[in-house]
């Protein structure tokens, strides 16, 4: 008897099983129940397909999305509809990177404790809603996008993409005013960003080569490299380091790059989180690259002028931006109203100061501060050439305004000269964060 | 609604949402009642006879199969030179005669009457002869084992079972309440239908009380489990109440009949021919007439009757699987035992009900393994059994399919993840708590009722009460497995783990399969899912539970010692008074050493 007794433990060995099958499947519903309980499936939570709970509002507590009596609805006023979308997202799913998908498991109300069988939430934003008006509103019907955030809080202000549409109206999707529509070009679009990245290059310069203020660079207007010709916006003459920046010279950052090489500035791109995906809230962004052009030295020269095979996510340049403002180190922005998000060092803080002080030179010395009044504006401009002829107009860089530590990016596809284009629009939206 | 409209007014709504959040405190309530009275009792071994060593040492058979020898793992270790590690093996029948059976070198005799193959049997006072030992052997008679029976502890005093019956009359009426608010197609039928569990209940523990039986563990959690059952039933098809309250009935029928006829161990051996040829019968009659549904052809109709055959056939599995000690000796009966095995396993997988096949493959291994003790016959089976599914996979492609899903139901959410990613949906909704008995919407899904019922109950009464199943199951696995070593057979040992381990590999694959962990099968929960024939199936494994409780007067399907003289035994005392919250050990076991008695 014994002997067949003890070999009664055979059965709880499978109730060890069991067991073990429990605790994984605890640990996974408590890692990802969120995401099994939002399911469109789930009928609790949705009614004709639409969620049935839930209020998205931007920092001000204004309606941007809600569940309504009978239907889903969006903000009473259709220029906020239009300005928001991207940012809250569309019901229907179209817009994957919006609020609606990035907090879903907050809007339905979802705990792990009680499931979705409580009320809906309610998800504030750290957008507001005017500001993200006048962002829309000033990139005036052309392709692009608007990024501010506080690089102290990590708060995003303002987060405009264009083309965009009502979502009670929809658009007709053969129109090519609407072509793309559906992107969120701040996070999921990358671009060639000309100049702007000269500011990579140049970090690069600083922490490579060793001499590099005492440096004077010859700008002739154009320049043959094995054959290829770097063109530059004027004939600069001799210039200082600084004043290659703020005349934002070809010439003398194609020298640049040719000393440093193609890959250190790949490096350097990586590192400063151009070329990585990133998340926002749990919301993937798209990567950008920067291609080490080899052993061509005459497209090591465009890739370090920000042309070549370079493209960027604007997010991903309003980190650095967020970075060189903050000593070196970025605060991981967020777009939910009062979230506590990471930091991370991109660049040493020397680096950081030093890129601080020649972005400050390139307004004193040639933007022109009288453009922004009232604002202590760094920046850069970028005028991206793109293959058909026109450009990408950038303009990014941050306030050091103590009450308004804001950095931003603006971008104007095809939209012509990052000074003439872009600038006015950051002007516009950055008086307005500023000074209400 | 209306119903509750009528005598609760507005007030239905706010009660309802009340007893969402009771409902499944009462669950864990009643199943820490049952374990904690399984936990807390005692497991006192019988006395059947003596063996009286030279000295008057004292070796007292617990058993009714009882192995002497030197080794430490003996029933009766006798430690001296001349006897073998497994010397001789002592078998009691159900009439009370003894057999010694030699196991080793014939140096065994009974009254210097060499043991021969076939045993000898022995009575009191016969002195028997192992090595160089002789050994007098004492049967007990009636009024000595009656007097030693006083000496045991009988269950159902520390949680005693009414208040467990009362815990699940107010769960089954705050069930219905919430059927009747949340439901709208829940009426005054499903209603009653909950009344009539708090009626079957009661009927049930009078009855047995006043039979003389005190212990109420494995039912009580039978019950509860079919409780959550009914509220998945009323659910699912509210107009089905009747059908499945039958079904019910029937179920406890079958345990009933089951376990009375358990208590005769001879009865039972002398139909376990007769039940194996019946399971392949029915196997056969399967594969014979059986249609398709849901890809597994398990489903037979009779006269207009639908039903599964292979849920019998593990009743009768079991039944035909488990053996007493003195078979266990002899290979022939194990060689056997695989073959009828395999025979259950290659019908079901012909009728690719493999869900099935692995509850019986898994029972079989277990089975087994008791049986034999050996770890090479399982290593044997598993490497047959890896061959059988390579077979399988190499006939059946849709199974690999299956396999290929696994891990990845949310990549195909409208195809072979379908089920598998609402039921998770489903589960998570539900929080703790649930949203309600009758308000959840997994139940309309295909299957939803059955293979995912695990989701249903996790979004209708919570996860809380979702885990209270689950442990019921488990805990009757280990109040066997407790148990095991009081039982007077090997036979109910073995018949217990093999009915306990179909039950937690049925539980497993439901609740694996439908949460993605395993492979998807589409099998039942014991009790909880909807179907009459595994209603039926999973009381009458209770049974079998239940005839391995061997504390005293603790279950009917056990003979009691006092009907040996009669039915003029000792006397129904509840003996010193103990309340719930005593401490059960120490001075509450005064009169020591029940030996002592003689």
């Amino acid at each position: 008897m014994k002997k067949v007794t003890t070999r009664s433990f055979a059965a709880m060995l499978l109730a060890g099983l069991i067991l073990l099958g429990m605790g994984i499947y605890i640990f996974r519903l408590v890692r990802d129940g969120g995401d099994w309980a939002v399911f469109y499936a789930n009928d609790s939570v949705y009614a004709n397909g639409a969620l049935n709970r839930g209020t998205v509002t931007d920092r001000d507590g204004v309606r941007l999305a809600f569940a309504g009596e009978t239907a889903f609805g969006y903000a009473e006023d259709a220029a906020v509809r239009r300005a928001c979308l991207h940012v809250v997202g569309e019901q229907s799913g179209s817009i994957g990177t919006g609020a609606l998908s990035a907090f879903r498991a907050k809007l339905v109300g979802y705990n792990l404790l009680r499931g979705t069988t409580g009320d809906g939430g309610t998800v504030k934003l750290s957008i507001d809603a005017d500001l993200n008006v006048t962002a829309y509103e000033a990139l005036a019907g052309r392709k692009g996008t608007v990024l501010v955030y506080n690089y102290e809080t990590g708060e995003i202000l303002c987060m405009a993409s264009s083309p965009s549409y009502d979502p009670n109206v929809g658009f007709d999707p053969d129109d090519p005013a609407y072509e793309g529509a559906y992107i969120n070009r701040a996070i999921s679009a990358s671009f060639v960003p000309g100049s702007v990245f000269k500011l990579v290059t140049l970090a690069a310069a600083i922490e490579n080569i060793p001499d590099l203020y005492s440096r004077t660079f010859t700008c002739e207007g154009t320049m043959d490299v094995d054959g290829t010709t770097v063109t530059c916006t004027g004939t600069h003459g001799s210039l200082t380091v600084e004043e290659a920046l703020a005349h934002s010279c070809n010439c003398a950052f194609a020298q640049i790059a040719l000393e440093l090489g193609g890959d250190v500035i790949a490096e350097y791109a990586e590192r400063y989180g151009l070329t990585t995906p990133h998340e926002l809230n749990g919301i993937p962004t798209a990567a950008g690259s920067v291609e080490d052009a080899g052993s061509d030295r005459g497209n090591v020269a465009w890739e370090g002028i920000g042309q070549y095979n370079d493209l960027i996510v604007p997010y991903s340049l309003l980190r650095l931006m967020g970075a060189i403002a903050n000593d070196g180190v970025v605060k991981e922005p967020t777009i939910l109203a009062g979230a506590i998000t990471g930091t991370e060092r991109l660049m040493r803080s020397d680096t950081a100061r030093q890129l601080r002080s020649m972005m400050s030179y390139n307004v004193e010395n040639n933007y022109g501060a009288w453009n922004y009044p009232g604002l202590e504006m760094h920046a850069k401009t970028g005028t991206a050439e793109f293959g058909d002829g026109t450009s990408h107009a950038w303009f990014a860089g941050f306030l050091t305004n103590s009450d308004a530590p804001l950095a931003f990016v603006v971008l104007v596809e095809h939209g012509g000269s990052g000074y003439g284009v872009a600038s006015p629009i950051a002007n516009t939206v950055l008086q307005q964060a500023v000074f209400g | 609604m209306e119903l509750t409209e009528l005598i609760f007014g507005e007030g239905a709504a706010f009660l309802a949402n009340l007893a969402r959040y009771i409902v499944p405190l009462l669950c864990i309530a009643v199943v820490v009642r049952c374990v904690r009275s399984m936990l807390r009792e005692r497991y006192e071994p019988e006395t059947w006879a003596y063996l009286y060593l030279p000295g008057e040492i004292m070796v007292p058979l617990r058993h009714w199969e009882c192995i002497v020898g030197r080794a430490r793992n003996t029933d009766a270790c006798i430690e001296h030179e001349s006897i073998d590690k497994l010397h001789a093996c002592l078998i009691r029948d159900a009439d009370g005669a003894w057999t010694v059976y030699d196991l080793g070198r014939g140096e065994t005799q009974v009254n210097g009457e060499h043991v021969g193959p076939g045993g000898l049997p022995i009575e009191d006072a016969d002195v028997l002869t192992l090595g160089d030992v002789p050994a007098r052997f004492v049967d007990l008679t009636e009024e000595e084992r009656a007097s030693l029976l006083k000496y045991r502890h009988k269950p159902g005093r520390l949680v005693r079972p009414a208040g467990t019956v009362l815990l699940l009359n107010v769960l089954n009426i705050l069930l219905a309440l919430e059927q009747l608010v949340y439901n709208p197609d829940a009426g005054v039928l499903a209603a009653m239908g909950f009344g009539a569990l708090c009626v079957f209940e009661w009927v049930y523990l009078a009855v047995l009380r006043a039979s003389g039986q005190r212990g109420f563990e494995t039912e009580l959690l039978g019950f509860f489990l079919s409780t959550i059952g009914f509220s998945v039933a009323v659910s699912s098809v509210p107009g089905a109440v009747v059908k499945q309250l039958i079904f019910l009935a029937a179920g406890i029928g079958l345990f009933l009949f089951f376990g009375i006829w358990m208590r005769d161990l001879r009865r039972m051996k002398k139909l376990r021919l007769p039940a194996l040829v019946l399971a392949l019968a029915f196997l056969a009659l399967n594969l014979v007439l059986a249609k398709v549904t849901n890809g597994a052809q398990n489903w037979v109709e009779i006269a207009g009757f639908s039903f599964q055959p292979s849920e019998f056939v593990k009743i009768l599995y079991i039944y035909a699987g488990a053996a007493t000690l003195d078979r266990l000796f002899v290979n022939r009966n194990l060689l056997f035992f695989i073959g009828f095995s395999a025979a259950c396993v290659g019908a079901l997988a012909l009728m690719s009900d493999f869900g099935t096949a692995v509850v019986f493959f898994t029972a079989f291994l277990v089975i087994s393994f008791m049986r034999s003790g050996s770890f090479a016959t399982v290593f044997l089976a598993l490497a047959a059994a890896a061959l059988g599914v390579f077979l399988v996979l190499t006939v059946k492609p849709y199974v690999i399919a299956r396999f290929q899903t696994w891990g990845h139901v949310w990549e195909d959410v409208y195809g072979a993840g379908y089920q598998q990613v609402r039921a998770m949906s489903a589960a998570a909704g539900g929080g703790f708590f649930g949203h309600g008995a009758g308000n959840g919407w997994l139940v309309d899904i295909v299957a939803g009722d059955t293979d995912m019922v695990f989701g249903v109950v996790c979004e209708e009464l919570g996860l809380l009460t979702g885990l209270c199943c689950v442990a019921s199951v488990l805990a009757l696995a280990a109040f066997v497995v407790k148990n095991a070593s009081g039982n007077r057979s090997s036979y109910f040992v073995i018949a217990a783990c093999g009915a306990v381990t179909m039950m937690m590999v049925q539980l497993a694959l439901n609740v694996f399969g439908s949460m993605d962990i395993l492979p998807f099968t589409g099998v039942t929960f014991p009790f909880v899912s909807r179907g009459g024939s595994s209603l039926l199936a999973c009381w009458a494994l209770l049974a079998f539970v239940k005839g391995a409780d061997n504390r005293a007067n603790a279950s009917f399907a056990v003979k009691r010692a006092e009907r040996f003289s009669g039915g003029a035994g000792v006397e129904e005392d509840d003996g010193p008074a103990y309340d719930d919250s005593d401490d059960d050990d120490g001075d509450g076991w005064h009169r020591d050493d029940p030996e002592a008695a003689r």
